[in-house]
């Protein structure tokens, strides 16, 4: 699976959410999106791409486009 | 103590670290905790349970909210016993329960917890509570030190 598939798959999955409605997502913007929520997502994403993030990666990782910048911090492509 | 090997904590000991107090303390003993890893322990149920006499009048049991406030107690202990965390508030995130029988006073409730995931502030466990070696409630569990998860969560969207 190409990394831009497995990105949103990832927020499919924490979130419950259409594929088509991931772009615009932000952190508490939508319910599923809570504290509970971005942790899940981050692990979701780490064990999609076999990496670890640092504490401030995970703090900064506040939207869907915001990801893409932090993720190719390490090493993910798009 | 060991703590590789486990250790116990008494009533006293086991407050600090496990923050709630009377009413609300459903531990009395923690027979063996292995931090980060697994504790058990028990709460002997006598008839002066500040509940009884409402839960019910002339029908006593123990209310089953309790019964996993006791389980998520046991494993806040797990947790709290990890170095740095003595003492900690935590936070219920998500339980799942399932309750078996009744549980009345005079009964002995003995509850084993066990720590199943441990990252940022989250911890995932299980456990079950027994009363003369019947399980009278499990739960899966999702427990939080809200003070460690706030430092990984973003402040606002950033664009």
């Amino acid at each position: 699976m190409e990394n831009k598939m497995k990105y949103v798959q990832a927020f499919v999955t924490s979130f419950s959410v259409n594929e088509s409605s991931v772009e615009g997502l932000e952190y508490n913007s939508i319910p599923a999106w809570d504290s509970l929520g971005h942790m899940g997502l981050i692990a979701e994403l780490e064990e999609a791409f076999s990496i670890q993030m640092e504490m401030d990666d995970i703090i900064d990782f506040s939207s869907f486009k915001k990801g893409f910048e932090i993720l190719s911090k390490y090493g993910v492509k798009f | 103590m060991s703590e590789a090997h486990g250790f116990s904590l008494n009533c006293v000991q086991l407050q600090d670290y496990q923050p709630n107090r009377y009413p609300f303390l459903m531990i009395d003993y923690v027979e063996e905790v292995i931090p980060g890893k697994s504790a058990k322990g028990y709460k002997n149920l006598t008839a002066n349970e500040w509940y009884f006499p409402v839960h019910f009048p002339g029908a006593p049991n123990m209310p089953g909210a309790l019964q996993l406030e006791a389980l998520a107690q046991m494993l806040t202990v797990a947790i709290t016993t990890l170095p740095g965390l003595k003492g900690k508030v935590t936070h219920a995130l998500q339980h799942r329960v399932r309750f078996r029988k009744e549980v009345f006073p005079g009964d002995k409730l003995i509850i084993e917890t066990r720590v199943l995931s441990w990252s940022r502030g989250i911890c995932k466990g299980a456990g079950s509570a027994c009363v003369n070696s019947d399980v009278v409630c499990e739960a899966d569990m999702l427990i939080t030190i809200p003070e460690i998860l706030e430092q990984y969560l973003p402040k606002r969207p950033r664009r």
